[in-house]
């Protein structure tokens, strides 16, 4: 349903202490997201995963590239004429403590945008009340609790759902969650990620889901895909179960040593990779932008930018030139 | 990366009071601490009579979500609850300081510093934005009367170094020129740099980027262990926790309700709490369909009830008795576990045994 091709994005820097340098968010990025599909975005800080979610929610503009929304080229359209497709496409903010407005109850803060959908279809005034209930319940809510509410009166798990609730009230396309759990307590945090999958079958809302924890990745669907990215580039793209089990970039390797191991019940993988310097956005751009950072580095990637490419050694791609399975992460404990 | 974790080599380590400058790692005994907060409702108590034994040289982790009453728990080692809290009641032995519920005024400002480091929730934003870490740095020592600032100064040095920065950079740095990962490095410095041995960290890598929380824990252990230190770390996160810690407290609604070696209270969990929060942890291996959060939300100041179990309301395990009867924490095999199942399981073991 939404494509992109070559998405680029400078953020120029005016010249303050740091001396004025451009910021490369996006330097040329690939994807497709399907119809009722299941893809996440992982990586570090800075890697570039927010700004091309709020790209693809249409929140951003981009330098050059192409998106293409059901068929239709967004560079053939002006901004404002665009619109009508970025509305597909919602955003789920971060933090469910500032994403709603304090001073409104929860039925004002969803009846809003759904008297304007009632007015644009032509929709009785007791049909808002009806859907905000039914989109309520959708979210796993009681409406009866909820509806007369205040935000600061709700829990912060509630107050995602109402926030998720929200974005259902344009009848979107698509769920572009970001870090939407990150802010949640870990009891509940499963119960959210369960949530989206189950609007993605029901539904057949696409969800795009941005994380920098890959095991909340595996959550959103089995037959998910996975999107690397670093420093602005994708480095690795295949299924999500796939990469997992069989990472082949280093630097995917680094992310998924970086997770906790659950000593008692686990044992850490027995090729875990360390970076060998932390990130550092005035590294070279040249060569491999992981170079720098790599263990497995050799003259080549200095010089050279490997290139998104399907390997042979797994069934998805990745940008590396010398891409090895390692066994990083953390394997069952033998009891 | 090494991945064994020290074992806590506590028989070694002398209890004994020790000066500043050439301490031992302290233990800590919290008992029957209440720490109770001002509400419109009343005065509630965020922390309710918590006893805790923390043997000296090991790294224990208090993990809860949020309201558990972790960090209100931490605050009370320093004797720092702001008002509208106070400790109500119970006692906080640290050896070499003693009571520091009692402690007030001057003693109290110089054990923390010199006896206990406290590296803050968000040390991203504990730093002062308009002066150099160096500068704070200096500030430190004056205020804690040291003699030597340039020796403070070399020790800073060496420990930032030993903690992987430029020292010299850092400490001409503000803090907008530091990444998070520096800052809660900064943050850790400032908390040693007087020779404090006992280490309180709350949520330290929260904030931060995968691969620099790995390289935070990493940190944290190994300083741990080259200074001796006894060290506590307060986590809503239990594979932050499971990474380091060797003693894991489980705390829920103001209660230690499960206390033990971390590697047996992940293998095992005994509290129906701590088996639900393993189970919801999205993890990279296994069957994704066991993974299951838990029902219901924790319990805030306001509803957590006044009497019997605080985990009842979302407890598969929940009988009678647990309507009425705050279960005492009783220790089993090393294990303490507040639990009337679970003592209930106990008791019945031990009857078969005799049968």
């Amino acid at each position: 349903m939404i494509t992109g091709t070559g998405i680029t994005k400078t953020f120029k820097q005016r010249g303050d202490v740091l001396g004025g340098r451009d910021v490369r968010a996006l330097r040329g990025i690939d994807f497709a997201i399907e119809k009722g599909g299941a893809v996440s975005f992982i990586g570090e800080s800075g890697c570039g995963k927010t700004t091309l979610g709020r790209i693809i929610a249409g929140l951003e503009s981009w330098d050059s590239g192409e998106i293409v929304i059901d068929g239709t080229p967004m560079s053939s359209l002006r901004p404002r004429r665009r619109q009508p497709y970025f509305r597909k496409i919602q955003l789920i903010h971060q933090d469910p403590y500032s994403a709603l407005n304090p001073t409104r109850t929860i039925y004002q803060t969803l009846q809003a945008p759904l008297a304007l959908r009632a007015r644009q279809a032509g929709r009785p005034k007791s049909w808002i009340g009806e859907r905000a209930e039914e989109l309520l319940s959708l979210v796993g809510i009681d409406p009866g609790y909820v509806l007369g509410r205040y935000p600061h009166q709700l829990s912060g798990g509630m107050r995602q759902r109402v926030v998720i609730a929200r974005a259902l009230t344009v009848d979107p396309e698509m769920l572009v969650a970001d870090e939407s759990v990150s802010m949640i307590d870990v009891s509940m945090r499963l119960s959210i990620l369960a949530l989206l999958k189950d609007l993605r079958e029901r539904l057949g809302v696409s969800v795009l889901f941005i994380t920098h924890d890959i095991a909340t990745a595996r959550y959103i669907g089995a037959e998910g895909e996975l999107y690397v990215l670093y420093r602005g580039q994708v480095v690795e793209r295949g299924l999500t179960e796939s990469i997992i089990t069989g990472p082949v970039h280093p630097y995917t390797q680094s992310l998924l040593s970086a997770i906790p191991v659950l000593h008692g019940l686990e044992q850490p993988g027995p090729e875990r990779v360390v970076p060998t310097e932390a990130l550092d956005e005035r590294h070279a751009d040249e060569g491999c932008l992981f170079a720098r950072r790599c263990p497995f580095r050799t003259e080549r990637c200095e010089k050279e930018r490997p290139a998104l490419v399907r390997g042979v050694e797994v069934a998805h791609e990745r940008a590396c030139f010398h891409p090895q399975r390692r066994s990083v992460i953390p394997v069952e404990a033998v009891a | 990366m090494t991945t064994n974790f020290p074992q806590a080599e506590s028989a070694a380590v002398s209890p004994l009071v020790a000066a500043p400058g050439h301490a031992t790692a302290p233990g800590v005994r919290v008992k029957d601490l209440t720490v109770v907060y001002r509400t419109p409702l009343g005065e509630l108590p965020a922390v309710g009579g918590v006893s805790l034994t923390i043997e000296p040289g090991t790294i224990t982790g208090i993990v809860g979500e949020s309201g558990s009453g972790k960090s209100t728990l931490a605050l009370s080692l320093l004797n720092a609850v702001q008002p509208p809290g106070r400790i109500k009641g119970g006692s906080v032995e640290i050896d070499g300081l003693g009571d520091v519920v009692k402690l007030g005024g001057d003693e109290l400002r110089q054990a923390r510093g010199r006896h206990l480091g406290y590296v803050f929730q968000a040390a991203q934003n504990s730093l002062n934005p308009l002066k150099t870490v160096g500068k704070q740095l200096l500030d430190l020592g004056r205020s804690h009367g040291v003699d030597d600032l340039r020796a403070l100064v070399r020790d800073a040095k060496d420990l930032l170094e030993r903690m992987g920065l430029d020292g010299a950079r850092v400490l001409d740095s503000h803090q907008h020129e530091l990444s998070g990962g520096m800052r809660q490095r900064v943050g850790i410095m400032l908390a040693l740099v007087l020779n404090a041995q006992l280490v309180i960290l709350d949520e330290p890598t929260t904030a931060l980027d995968m691969i620099t929380q790995a390289t935070i824990l990493r940190i944290v252990r190994e300083v741990h262990k080259e200074r001796g230190l006894t060290t506590l770390m307060v986590t809503h996160d239990i594979g932050v926790a499971a990474e380091v810690t060797d003693r894991l407290a489980v705390m829920y609604g103001g209660r230690v309700v499960e206390h033990g070696p971390t590697m047996e209270v992940l293998g095992a969990p005994s509290h129906p709490y701590t088996r639900g929060l393993i189970r919801a942890i999205p993890r990279l291996s296994g069957d994704i369909a066991e993974a299951q959060a838990l029902p219901g939300r924790p319990p805030t100041l306001g509803t957590l009830p006044t009497a019997g179990c605080v985990f009842r309301e979302r407890c598969p395990l929940r009988m009678d008795i647990c309507e009425t009867v705050d279960p005492r924490p009783l220790t089993h095999d090393r294990r303490t576990v507040a639990c009337h199942a679970v003592e209930r399981s106990h008791s019945t073991a031990e009857q078969e045994e005799y049968a």
